[in-house]
C-alpha cells in the first residue's frame, strides 16, 4: 500500500506491504539510519521517534498508522544552522554519549519532554527516559544534559 | 608534576558529534550495492550429534545463493584462544542450544527463512549436563570429549584448574577465634548491548593469483572489540594470506567484553559467504537469536573460608570455585586464572590457597565480560569479609582498614606491592562521602526498634576491589601506536587497540594532544582497521589506557624530538634551546615559530614525520604449578559504598545512594572516567539485584529485555564518583585504568547494605524479590518454548505471562 | 507477501462495519503495542487490521451525569493528563502512570489493554475498583458488561467476534473517597506486574469505614473485588491491626480463587503487605509519605 506522511518536516510516500512497522519503512524505505533497532519488541526505546509529538517505539507502530502524520527522527533534531542543536550539544558537553547507540532514542526523549515541561526535576527527567535502555553510560551524565538544557530554555523563554 | 594543558581537563568526546545527530554508522546501517542478508542455522537442542546436515535443498529455494557449514572451512573452520575447541560452525556435534551448524545468504528476508527451513538437518539427542560440579562427576556426560583428530584438546569437562598457595590454610583455621565456611553462588549475565552483533563481508579482487580464494580479497566490517584477532582467525580458517583480508571495525554499540569470539565466528560465516557468491553479505542478529547463541558472564559456585584473630586481623583464606565454562572454552581459561588471583581480595594472610576448578557443560557458553572473572569472586569474597566483621562486632571499613594492602606490601601471591597501592585512600574517601559514621550508627539503631511488618529497612554496605592490570600472565602484552603528519597539519593518530564506547579515542587522542603540545582538534584518530593499525592484541581487560595510552606517548614523544629538531634547525642553536609553549616554539634568540613553520622546515629538510611507538608491559611471571609469582604488573584499587532501602513486607530493594573512589592514578579525560564509572556500577546494580541467566535444561530462560531486565534510568541512584589520583609511575602522564573495576564492587556492596538493612545474606545471585523476601529463590519463569522459538525469525508471544 | 492489510475508520459507525465486512477477518488496532506483537507471533491472527486510533470520538473523556467515560481509544497518557480523571480516579491514574514507559503510555490504550486482558494488565483491578463499565458495539447495538464479567481470565473476554469496545465508564466515587494502586514489579519502569493492588476507601462523618473497595491485580485468574474482606472492613475504626487482619484475609481468598501454587509462597506475604499498605493509604492518606 501507499503510505504518505511528513518526515522531518517533508512529505515522502512510500510503497511498502501493510504490516510494515515504522521502524521498517523509516530505516529501510527511507534510509533513517539514526533510528535504531534494539529488541524489536518495544522494550529498550532504542527505535524511539516522535508521531505527532509524542515519543514513541517505531517498532511496534505500524507504518500504516503514521500515514497522514507527521513523525520526528534523530535525522530531524538540528540547530539553526543544521549542526547540533542546544539539547544535542549538551550530550556532547555533560559526556552522555559513550557508544552512542542508545542516543537517538534518548535525545527524542529529552525533546518530548522539555517540549511538555521546562522545569522537570531529577526524577521527572528519570521518568520520561525509563523506556531508553542505556547499557553504557549509567544514565546521570543523560540526566545531566537534559537538565541543564531545560534550564537554558527556560531562561531564555523567561526573555 | 607541572599542570597539563589538555590531559585531565574537561574534554569532549571525539566522536560525539556523528552519535547525537545519529549520522555514526553501525554496521547495520552499512548498504553496499548489491548486498545479500545471511543468517546462521542454530541448534535447538543442547547437546546432539549432527547425524546428517545436507544444504543443497536451501540451494534450490530461488534468492539464495549460497549455503555453507563446517566443511567450507580450512580445518572445520577451528579457533580459539588458548583452547582451539570452536568451529566456525559445528563439526560432528552440537553443544548448546544456540550453536551455529550451517549458514546462508540469500536476497531477501523470506527467501532466507525458506532456505533455513529447507536445509535438512537431523540431530540425535546426546545426554547433557548442566550443572558444572555434576559435569565433574566421573558419570557426567562428556562435553568436552576431544575430537577424534584433535587429541591435543582437554579430555573430559575439566577444562582447566589454577592455584595459589600461600602457607597451609587449615591448619591456621583451627586455630582462629573466629572462621566462616560459606557457599555463595553467582549466575552467568548476558552484556546487553544495545547493538546486537552484526557483520558485513565485502569480497574485492585481490589478484593474488596462487590465493587459494582465487584471487579475491575480503574486507569485514565487524562490531567487534579485536580487529586484529579476528582478522588472524580469518587468514587461518580462510586460508588468505594476511594482505587479503581487511577487518574493520564501525562504531559499536557497546561490547562489555562480549564481541569477541562470537564475532570471530561470525565474521568467518559472512566472510567465507561473500566470496562463494561474490557480493557483500550482511548478518545482524536479532536480540531473540543475541541473548541464546552469544556468550555470557561464566556463573561460579564458590566456598569460602576464612579465619580472623578477635581483633580483625584476617589469618587464612582457603576459597574452592567451580567456574561453569558452557559448551566451548572461549577466554575462560583467562577469567578462570584471573578469578583465582583475585578470589582473596585486596588483603593480607598468613596463609592463603586457591583452587578453581573449570568445567565443560551444556549451557550457552561463557567468555569475557567487565571484570572478567574479578566480578563474580568480589561479590563472594567481599560479603565474607563483612560477615567476619559483623561477628566480631567491628566496622566493616574498619576491619578492611585494619587489614588492606598498602604500599610496600607482599600480596598472597607473593607479589611485592610499590607505592601506587592507594586502597586505604579510596576506603577512607567513600567513608567520608557517603557520611557512613553516622549512617552506619542510625540504621543501625533503627534495626534493634521493634518490627513493623512490611517496614522499610535503610542499610548501608561497603566493598572494596583490586583488579590487576591488564593482561597478566596470559599473553604478550604491548601496544603499538602511529602518527603522521598530514599536508594539512592536521595529525593521524592510529591505535591497534579499538574504542567501542569507552572512550579510548579521546583519551589517546589527548595524551597525543599533550605530548605534542597541541590542539586535540587537530588530532584524528583513524577507526580501527587492519590495514592501517598495528596489531596491538586484544582490546580486553582494560588494558588501553596504560598500554595504548603509553604506545601513544611513544610515538608522540617521537614525533615531537622530530619537531624539535627541526625547530633548532630553523633557529640554528641546539635542541636542548628549543622551548615550546603549547603549539608555538621559540630558540634562543625569542622569535616564535608556529607549529605549521616548524613542520614547513623539517619537511624541506627531509625528514618523515611520522613514527611508531611500542610499548610493552615490563615483565610479570607466574608459576601455574606452584600458585605463586608476580601475576599482573600492577593493580587497580577501589571502594564503593551502597545504600539500600529494602521493603521488608515484598522483598524489593531500593538502591539510594553508591559512593565511589577508585585509584586510576592520573585521571585523562575526567568525563569519561565518570561515564566508565556510572556506567559499570549501573551493571554491577543489575547484577546484583534483576539480571539472571537462568538455563533450564540448557535453554535460556529470558530471550529478550522483557524478560532479561537491566536497570533502567528509574533503577539507579544519584551516584557519587571519585578518583584518587595517586600517580602510577609506568602510566601515561600517572595514569591507571578504570573501565572494568568500576563494575566489580557493586554487588556486593549492595549485598552487604542489604545485609545491614534485614540481617539477611543473600549469597546467591541476583537479591531478587524472592531471595530478600523468603530467603531462598522460587521456581524459574520463562520457557523453553519461547527459547526455541526465537531462533527462528518469528518472536515469541510476549503477552505470554508468566503463570498467576 | 504481508499478513494483513490495513484500513483506517474515521468514525465509529464504519469501524464497526469494517469488523464485520464478512469474509475477511479483521482487529480493530488501537495502539498496537499488543497487536503488532500478536501477528508476529500468529502470522494467521487476521486478514486486516482496522485502525481505530484516530476516531476522535473514541478519545473523548468525559461526564454524564454522576459518570465518567473514557474512550476506548484514550491512551494512557491522554488518561492521566485528563483533569476529569485526576479528580475523580487517582487509582486509574496511578495504574495508568506506571504502565511501561513513556512510548508504551502514548500509544497503548486503555480500551486496548482490557481487551487484550493480560494476566497482569495494570488497568483491570482500577477499572473494577471503579465499578467500571465496557460499552461494546455490533451491529446488532450496544451492550454493556462489568469489566468484572467482561473479562473473564488471562487473554480471554466476552466481547462478541465483530463487537468493538468502544468505552470504560465508572460512577464517580463520592466525596471523600481515596483510591490508590500499589504495583509490585522487579525494577522500577517497563515492569510486568508481580503484584498489584488497587483501593477505594471513604469514612463517614463519625471516622468509620463507610466504603471499601479492594481489588488485588496479578492474582487471581479472574479480576474482582474481593467482597469478604470489603465486609470485613465496613463500620470499622481504621487501625493498624484491622489493615493486617483484612490484608491477611486477602492473602487467604486469593489463594481460595487462585489455588496454591509455586509463586503462592511468594505471593501470600506480599499481598498481605501491599493490601495493608493500600488501606493505611486509602483510610489515612494524611501519612501516605510516612
Amino acid at each position: 500500500m501507499k503510505i504518505e506522511l511528513t518526515l522531518n518536516g517533508a512529505p515522502v510516500s512510500v510503497d511498502a506491504p501493510a504490516d510494515t512497522s515504522l521502524l521498517e519503512l523509516l530505516r529501510d524505505h527511507l534510509d533513517m539510519t539514526g533510528v535504531k533497532e534494539g529488541c524489536g519488541i518495544g522494550e529498550c526505546g532504542a527505535c524511539s521517534v516522535l508521531l505527532d509529538g509524542r515519543l514513541v517505539n517505531s517498532c511496534l507502530t505500524l507504518a500504516a498508522q503514521a500515514g497522514g502524520r507527521k513523525v520526528i527522527t534523530i535525522e530531524g533534531i538540528r540547530g539553526a544552522e543544521g549542526g547540533p542543536n542546544d539539547l544535542q550539544q549538551a550530550f556532547i558537553d555533560y559526556g552522555a554519549v559513550q557508544c552512542g547507540y542508545c542516543i537517538p532514542g534518548m535525545v527524542l526523549a529529552g525533546e518530548a519532554l522539555l517540549a511538555r515541561n521546562l522545569e522537570p526535576t531529577r526524577a521527572e527527567i528519570r521518568e520520561a527516559i525509563a523506556g531508553n535502555l542505556c547499557r553504557c553510560t549509567g544514565y546521570q551524565q543523560i540526566v545531566d544534559a537534559i537538565q541543564a538544557t531545560a534550564i537554558k530554555r527556560q531562561e531564555n523563554s523567561n526573555g | 608534576m607541572a599542570d597539563t594543558l589538555y590531559v585531565g581537563k574537561p574534554a569532549r568526546r571525539v566522536d560525539a558529534l556523528e552519535k547525537v545527530l545519529g549520522t555514526a554508522k553501525y554496521v547495520g546501517d552499512y548498504r553496499l550495492p548489491g548486498m545479500v542478508y545471511a543468517r546462521a542455522l542454530r541448534s535447538t537442542l543442547p547437546h546432539a550429534r549432527i547425524a546428517r546436515l545436507d544444504v543443497t535443498p536451501a540451494l534450490r529455494i530461488p534468492g539464495v545463493l549460497a549455503a555453507i557449514t563446517c566443511d567450507d572451512f580450512i580445518d572445520h573452520g577451528r579457533f580459539g584462544f588458548p583452547v582451539p575447541d570452536m568451529y566456525m560452525l559445528a563439526y560432528q556435534r552440537v553443544r548448546y542450544v544456540g550453536d551455529a551448524i550451517a549458514a546462508i545468504a540469500a536476497e531477501t528476508e523470506e527467501a532466507l527463512q525458506a532456505g533455513l527451513e529447507a536445509i535438512e538437518l537431523e540431530l540425535e539427542p546426546l545426554p547433557g549436563v548442566f550443572d558444572p560440579v555434576a559435569a565433574l562427576q566421573s558419570d557426567a556426560p562428556i562435553v568436552g570429549e576431544s575430537p577424534w583428530d584433535a587429541p591435543e584438546l582437554p579430555r573430559g569437562n575439566l577444562l582447566t584448574r589454577y592455584v595459589v598457595r600461600k602457607g597451609e590454610p587449615d591448619a591456621l583455621l583451627a586455630d582462629c577465634a573466629v572462621t566462616l565456611d560459606e557457599e555463595y553462588s553467582t549466575v552467568h549475565q548476558e552484556h546487553a548491548y544495545i547493538e546486537t552483533e552484526g557483520a558485513l563481508a565485502a569480497p574485492w579482487p585481490s589478484g593474488g593469483g596462487t590465493s587459494p580464494s582465487g584471487g579475491a580479497g575480503v574486507t569485514v566490517y565487524a562490531s567487534c572489540q579485536s580487529p586484529f584477532v579476528n582478522r588472524n582467525n580469518l587468514c587461518s580458517v580462510l586460508g588468505l594470506p594476511q594482505e587479503d583480508v581487511r577487518v574493520i571495525q564501525p562504531q559499536v554499540g557497546g561490547a562489555f567484553g562480549g564481541k569477541d569470539d562470537q564475532m570471530y565466528q561470525t565474521s568467518g560465516q559472512v566472510a567465507k559467504l561473500a566470496l562463494l557468491t561474490g557480493r557483500p553479505v550482511r548478518m545482524i542478529f536479532d536480540r531473540e537469536e543475541s541473548m541464546i547463541a552469544s556468550y555470557k558472564r561464566d556463573a561460579m559456585q564458590m566456598r569460602i573460608q576464612l579465619g580472623a584473630d578477635r581483633d580483625g586481623t584476617l589469618r587464612a583464606s582457603k576459597i574452592h570455585a567451580v567456574v561453569d565454562s558452557g559448551a566451548y572454552a572461549a577466554i575462560t581459561p583467562f577469567t578462570a586464572w584471573r578469578s583465582s588471583i583475585h578470589a582473596m581480595g585486596p588483603y593480607r594472610y598468613d596463609a592463603c590457597h586457591v583452587d578453581t576448578d573449570v568445567a565443560y557443560t551444556n549451557n550457552g557458553y561463557s567468555g569475557a565480560f567487565r571484570g572478567f572473572g574479578n566480578t563474580e569472586v568480589c561479590a563472594g569474597i567481599e560479603q565474607a569479609i563483612d560477615q567476619i566483621a559483623w561477628e566480631i562486632g567491628m566496622d566493616p571499613i574498619a576491619l578492611r582498614l585494619r587489614n588492606c594492602l598498602r604500599p610496600g606490601d607482599t600480596t598472597p601471591h607473593g607479589q611485592s606491592l610499590g607505592d601506587d597501592v592507594a586502597l586505604a585512600e579510596c576506603l577512607e574517601q567513600v567513608r567520608r562521602l557517603s557520611d557512613w559514621d553516622r549512617k552506619r550508627a542510625a540504621f543501625s539503631a533503627a534495626q534493634s526498634e521493634p518490627s513493623v511488618p512490611g517496614a522499610m529497612r535503610r542499610g548501608i554496605g561497603v566493598a572494596a576491589v583490586f583488579h590487576g592490570m591488564s593482561l597478566g600472565a596470559e599473553g604478550a602484552d604491548f601496544a603499538v601506536g602511529t602518527l603522521a603528519i598530514n599536508d594539512d597539519y592536521t595529525l593521524t593518530l592510529t591505535s591497534g587497540l579499538t574504542d567501542y564506547g569507552t572512550g579510548s579515542r579521546t583519551v589517546f587522542t589527548l595524551i597525543a594532544a599533550e605530548t605534542l603540545g597541541l590542539r586535540p582538534e587537530r588530532i584524528k584518530m583513524l577507526r580501527p582497521d587492519t590495514d592501517t593499525a598495528i596489531d596491538s592484541g586484544p582490546t580486553v581487560a582494560s588494558r588501553s589506557t596504560v598500554l595504548g595510552g603509553n604506545a601513544t606517548r611513544v610515538t608522540a614523544m617521537r614525533l615531537d624530538s622530530l619537531l624539535t629538531h627541526a625547530a633548532a634547525d630553523l633557529f640554528g642553536c641546539q635542541a636542548a634551546q628549543v622551548a615550546r609553549h603549547g603549539e608555538r616554539y621559540v630558540g634562543p634568540n625569542e622569535e616564535p615559530a608556529s607549529f605549521e613553520q616548524v613542520v614547513d622546515h623539517a619537511r624541506q629538510m627531509g625528514l618523515t614525520l611520522s613514527t611508531h611507538g611500542r610499548w610493552n608491559m615490563p615483565e610479570i611471571h607466574w608459576s601455574f604449578e606452584q600458585g605463586q609469582g608476580k601475576p599482573y604488573f600492577a593493580y587497580h584499587f577501589g571502594a564503593q559504598v551502597a545504600e539500600v532501602a529494602v521493603d521488608t513486607g515484598t522483598g524489593k530493594v531500593e538502591v539510594t545512594g553508591i559512593w565511589a573512589a577508585h585509584n586510576t592514578g592520573k585521571v585523562i579525560f575526567p568525563q569519561g572516567a565518570l561515564g566508565q564509572l556510572y556506567g559499570g556500577i549501573t551493571q554491577g546494580l543489575g547484577y546484583a539485584l534483576i539480571e539472571r541467566v537462568d538455563y533450564d535444561s540448557g535453554y535460556m530462560q529470558a530471550t529478550n529485555f522483557d524478560e532479561y531486565l537491566i536497570p533502567t534510568a528509574m533503577d539507579v541512584p544519584e551516584i557519587v564518583g571519585s578518583f584518587v589520583e595517586k600517580p602510577f609511575a609506568p602510566g601515561p602522564f600517572g595514569a591507571k585504568n578504570i573501565g572494568e573495576p568500576g563494575m566489580v564492587p557493586t554487588a556486593p556492596a549492595i549485598l552487604n547494605a542489604i545485609f545491614h538493612a534485614t540481617g539477611r545474606h543473600i549469597r546467591h545471585l541476583p537479591a531478587n524479590l524472592e531471595r530478600v523476601l523468603l530467603g531462598h529463590d522460587l521456581r524459574k519463569e520463562g520457557s523453553n518454548m519461547a527459547c526455541k522459538l526465537g531462533l527462528r525469525a518469528e518472536r515469541p508471544q510476549t503477552t505470554l505471562q508468566e503463570a498467576v | 507477501m504481508e499478513r494483513f492489510s490495513y484500513v483506517r475508520a474515521t468514525s465509529i459507525a464504519e469501524a464497526v462495519a469494517l469488523l464485520n465486512e464478512p469474509g475477511i477477518r479483521s482487529r480493530p488496532l488501537a495502539g498496537g503495542t499488543d497487536l503488532v506483537l500478536l501477528t508476529r507471533a500468529e502470522p494467521a491472527l487476521c486478514n486486516r487490521v482496522v485502525d481505530i486510533s484516530l476516531i476522535p470520538d473514541l478519545h473523548r473523556i468525559h461526564r454524564e451525569g454522576d459518570r465518567v467515560v473514557i474512550g476506548a481509544a484514550a491512551t494512557f497518557s491522554e488518561v492521566i493528563e485528563s483533569p476529569i480523571v485526576v479528580q475523580t480516579a487517582p487509582v486509574l491514574i496511578q495504574a495508568c502512570r506506571q504502565v511501561g514507559a513513556t512510548q508504551i503510555r502514548n500509544m497503548g490504550t486503555l480500551g486496548g489493554n482490557v481487551a487484550n486482558a493480560a494476566a497482569c494488565a495494570d488497568s483491570l483491578p482500577a477499572l473494577v475498583c471503579l465499578d467500571a463499565v465496557a460499552r461494546v458495539l455490533t451491529p446488532q447495538g450496544e451492550r454493556e458488561w462489568p469489566v468484572s464479567e467482561l473479562v473473564r481470565g488471562p487473554n480471554r473476554t466476552i466481547i462478541p467476534t465483530g463487537g468493538l469496545l468502544v468505552s470504560l465508564s465508572y460512577p464517580a466515587p463520592l466525596p471523600g473517597s481515596q483510591s490508590v494502586f500499589i504495583k509490585l514489579g522487579r525494577r522500577n519502569a517497563m515492569a510486568i506486574s508481580r503484584l498489584t493492588v488497587a483501593a477505594l476507601g471513604r469514612l463517614d462523618s463519625a471516622g468509620r469505614i463507610a466504603e471499601a473497595r479492594l481489588v488485588p491485580g496479578s492474582a487471581t485468574p479472574q479480576i474482582c473485588r474481593f467482597n469478604a474482606v470489603e465486609a470485613s472492613l465496613l463500620g470499622q475504626a481504621p487501625s493498624r491491626d484491622l489493615y493486617q487482619s483484612a490484608a491477611r484475609l486477602t492473602a487467604e481468598e486469593m489463594i481460595r480463587l487462585a489455588g496454591r501454587r509455586w509463586s503462592s509462597e511468594f505471593k501470600e506475604p506480599a499481598l498481605i503487605a501491599m493490601t495493608a499498605r493500600a488501606l493505611a493509604q486509602v483510610f489515612e492518606p494524611e501519612r501516605r509519605n510516612a
